[in-house]
């Protein structure tokens, strides 16, 4: 026992003794995926993609009620929102059509207005280009929609004019189609009247900053396994043989190990809400620097308040109630992250192999899991696959610490990160055995 | 125990052993046999790969052969009987025993390891270092000397300062040379002073200086009546060889001592 308590010892002195190495790798690294993000910043923070809808309108007559009407659609927010409109007769719409500098082309018939007025409802005719892309798709559900309000306002006045000839009411009927009109342009000019808001993220509770930084933390923990391969790849198998002879087994030799490991990945963690601290600072002196870039490169600091928002938001737990949950997550996702390290340089043997494995599997699991870009925006099989490795856990876990944590999804997550810990621990154990018995 | 078997300190009987799966068997040992007196030194040569740190790691207790056995002052280490329990009185070489189950026959064919006899009686110094490199020299010798008081005192008057250790014995076991790692690997295997010293060839990659040391060292040693395996390729080693083996398909061939040069390379 006490020789068992002396490697132990021992073990953890040379952990104490490389530690500074390794933090400074860490922080290196940190910096280095601090950058990145730095860099990335202005693809976060931009407008969403504006979509324009060049439509070429052909107008067979100079009808002036038509023009009129054009002109009230044309100055509708929602249409002129994306929509811009060209008057061409039919012949140089059909060209531009075929050269595709158009989406569509509307021709409108003669005497449109009246038409629709008398109930003659003639047909507006819509081409659209033969390789019609998202625009035109849109194009296509605005005139849907539009033609839909058109046949349920018509429908509403004609049932008005039956009714009143029915019933011999054929003077109020002026009256019924005021208010008629004025309940469809309410519901056409205020269509949030009709509809629910329901805003839907697929950063879950999360907001995007704080998702991207659970999943960066969870990357950067992995990625730090790579700065503790002198305390978790194998040691030398004559080395391990000497010990188990002195009666150092190989289970606690590896258990030893791992702890090591395990501390050590504790430490760096902690170097985390340390950097979300300083974030707004790093930001204010990156963009000092960034002014000194050479032409080009300014641009890149030209952003800090967004990062002083971003370690706002950090900073801002949504549901501080759950400490004690907080901490125990963080610890058993903390295990998991150590014991995959460990698992995988049990599983090479040797360094160089194991910090490449490990940079590799890292990269992908997290691609995987969504902690790049959202993982709904990968193929279903990805997603599925993704949802089920370690890696969506442990953002999940990490995730927490902002919005906090509920009982039932707590404890999934728990099961979840101790279930694969104690699978990585397993083939970690059976690769050292193989190694043991491999290696003389 | 009768004298006879006192005086015999090594007796290695049909050894054998193999690497790989059952499809790509491998045998190195195919029945090796050796004998060493106390405060004899046992040399063993042969042409790289034959099997001579495969038959010290046996001897040491860290590999374990297909079968065959391997007693040390009477009792078998390894063994296909397991026939006593072996208990440490002192730490004057004096042992007893004591019967478990009657030493009955058991498990045919298995090979039964004694740890505690390997590591009473083997100092095992292989030619991988034992060493944590980013610990001190004396952090490394901590790990295999339990008793911190023991380990001063061979620091200060045993055989640790007769390897000369003391003079480095807070350096970071890294930036040390090769010979110097040597010399800490054979304080390590000195801890507890066993009376077998393995060395597998000790004076690999190591200076004149260094080799000479170790040289010294050994004799001393041998002097004190410890006996020495050893497997070299060092004419300066094989001069304090009193028998000499050849290691050539996986078995031990007992040479003439004197044996130098092309004559004994003939032997390979």
């Amino acid at each position: 026992m006490k020789r068992r308590m002396l490697y132990l010892c021992m073990e953890l002195n040379k952990t104490l003794r490389l530690l500074p190495r390794m933090l400074m790798q860490a922080v290196l690294l940190m910096v280095l995926m601090g950058l990145i993000a730095f860099g990335g910043v202005r693809s976060m923070d931009r407008e969403p993609l504006a979509v324009s809808v060049d439509i070429a309108v052909a107008v067979q007559d100079d009808d002036a009620l038509t023009q009129m009407a054009l002109g009230f659609v044309e100055s509708m927010e929602s249409v002129s929102e994306f929509c811009r409109f060209r008057q061409v007769s039919e012949e140089e719409g059909l060209a531009l059509l075929a050269q595709e500098e158009v989406t569509a082309l509307i021709v409108l018939p003669e005497r449109l207005v009246d038409g629709i007025v008398n109930g003659q409802n003639p047909s507006v005719e819509i081409y659209f280009a033969e390789h019609a892309g998202i625009e035109a798709v849109l194009f296509k559900e605005l005139t849907d929609a539009g033609a839909s309000l058109l046949n349920v306002a018509q429908a509403e006045i004609y049932g008005a004019n039956d009714t009143a000839a029915e019933y011999g009411f054929t003077d109020r009927l002026r009256m019924m189609e005021m208010e008629i009109d004025g309940y469809n342009l309410a519901f056409a000019l205020d269509r949030l009247a009709l509809y629910e808001t329901r805003q839907l993220s697929v950063t879950g509770q999360m907001n995007v900053i704080q998702y991207f930084a659970a999943s960066a933390a969870v990357l950067f923990l992995l990625l730090s396994g790579m700065a503790l391969y002198p305390l978790m790849q194998p040691e030398a198998a004559v080395f391990r043989r000497q010990l188990a002879r002195q009666g150092v087994g190989f289970g606690w030799q590896d258990f030893c190990q791992w702890l090591c490991g395990f501390v050590s990945m504790g430490l760096i963690a902690a170097l985390l809400p340390a950097a979300a601290r300083f974030l707004p600072a790093a930001a204010r002196f990156l963009s000092a620097i960034a002014k000194i870039l050479p032409a080009g490169m300014e641009t890149v600091g030209e952003e800090p308040e967004v990062w002083t928002q971003a370690a706002e938001l950090l900073q801002r737990r949504q549901n501080a109630g759950h400490m004690g949950m907080s901490v125990f997550l963080i610890v058993c996702s903390l295990m998991l992250i150590s014991t995959c390290v460990y698992c995988i340089y049990s599983l090479t043997g040797s360094r160089i192999s194991g910090i490449l494995l490990l940079f590799v599997v890292s990269l992908m699991m997290i691609y995987l899991s969504g902690g790049l870009a959202p993982s709904i925006f990968l193929p279903e099989t990805m997603q599925k696959l993704g949802g089920r490795l370690p890696t969506a856990w442990l953002i999940r876990a990490f995730g927490g610490v902002f919005t906090g944590y509920e009982g039932e999804a707590a404890a999934e997550c728990a099961a979840g990160i101790c279930g694969y810990t104690i699978l990585l621990g397993g083939c970690a154990w059976l690769c050292r055995r193989r190694y043991d018995r491999l290696r003389v | 125990m009768d004298n006879q078997i006192n005086d015999e300190m090594i007796r290695v009987t049909d050894i054998t052993s193999a690497y790989g799966g059952p499809l790509r068997r491998k045998w190195v040992l195919k029945g090796a046999s050796l004998t060493a007196a106390r405060g004899e030194c046992v040399g063993i040569v042969g042409a790289n790969g034959c099997g001579k740190s495969t038959l010290l790691s046996i001897l040491a207790g860290t590999l374990k052969p297909e079968s065959g056995e391997v007693i040390y002052y009477g009792y078998p280490a390894w063994s296909d009987r397991r026939a006593h329990v072996v208990r440490a009185q002192d730490k004057q070489n004096e042992y007893s025993t004591t019967a478990a189950g009657g030493g009955e026959q058991t498990g045919k064919g298995r090979v039964w390891c004694h740890k505690d006899i390997f590591r009473m009686m083997t100092g095992y110094v292989p030619q991988e270092n034992p060493l944590i490199p980013e610990l001190t020299v004396y952090d490394n010798l901590r790990l295999w000397y339990p008793d911190a008081k023991q380990l001063k005192q061979e620091l200060e008057q045993g055989f640790l300062s007769l390897l000369g250790i003391q003079n480095y014995v807070k350096e970071q076991v890294g930036k040390l040379s090769g010979g110097m790692k040597k010399r800490v690997s054979i304080g390590i295997a000195m801890a507890g002073t066993p009376p077998v010293l393995l060395l597998d060839e000790p004076s690999a990659a190591i200076d004149l200086v260094c080799k000479e040391d170790i040289r010294c060292y050994l004799q001393a040693y041998i002097r004190r009546k410890g006996t020495v395996v050893i497997t070299t390729h060092e004419e300066s080693e094989l001069v304090l060889c009193d028998k000499l083996y050849v290691m050539k398909g996986g078995k031990l061939t007992p040479i003439d001592r004197d044996l130098r040069g092309a004559d004994l390379v003939k032997l390979f």
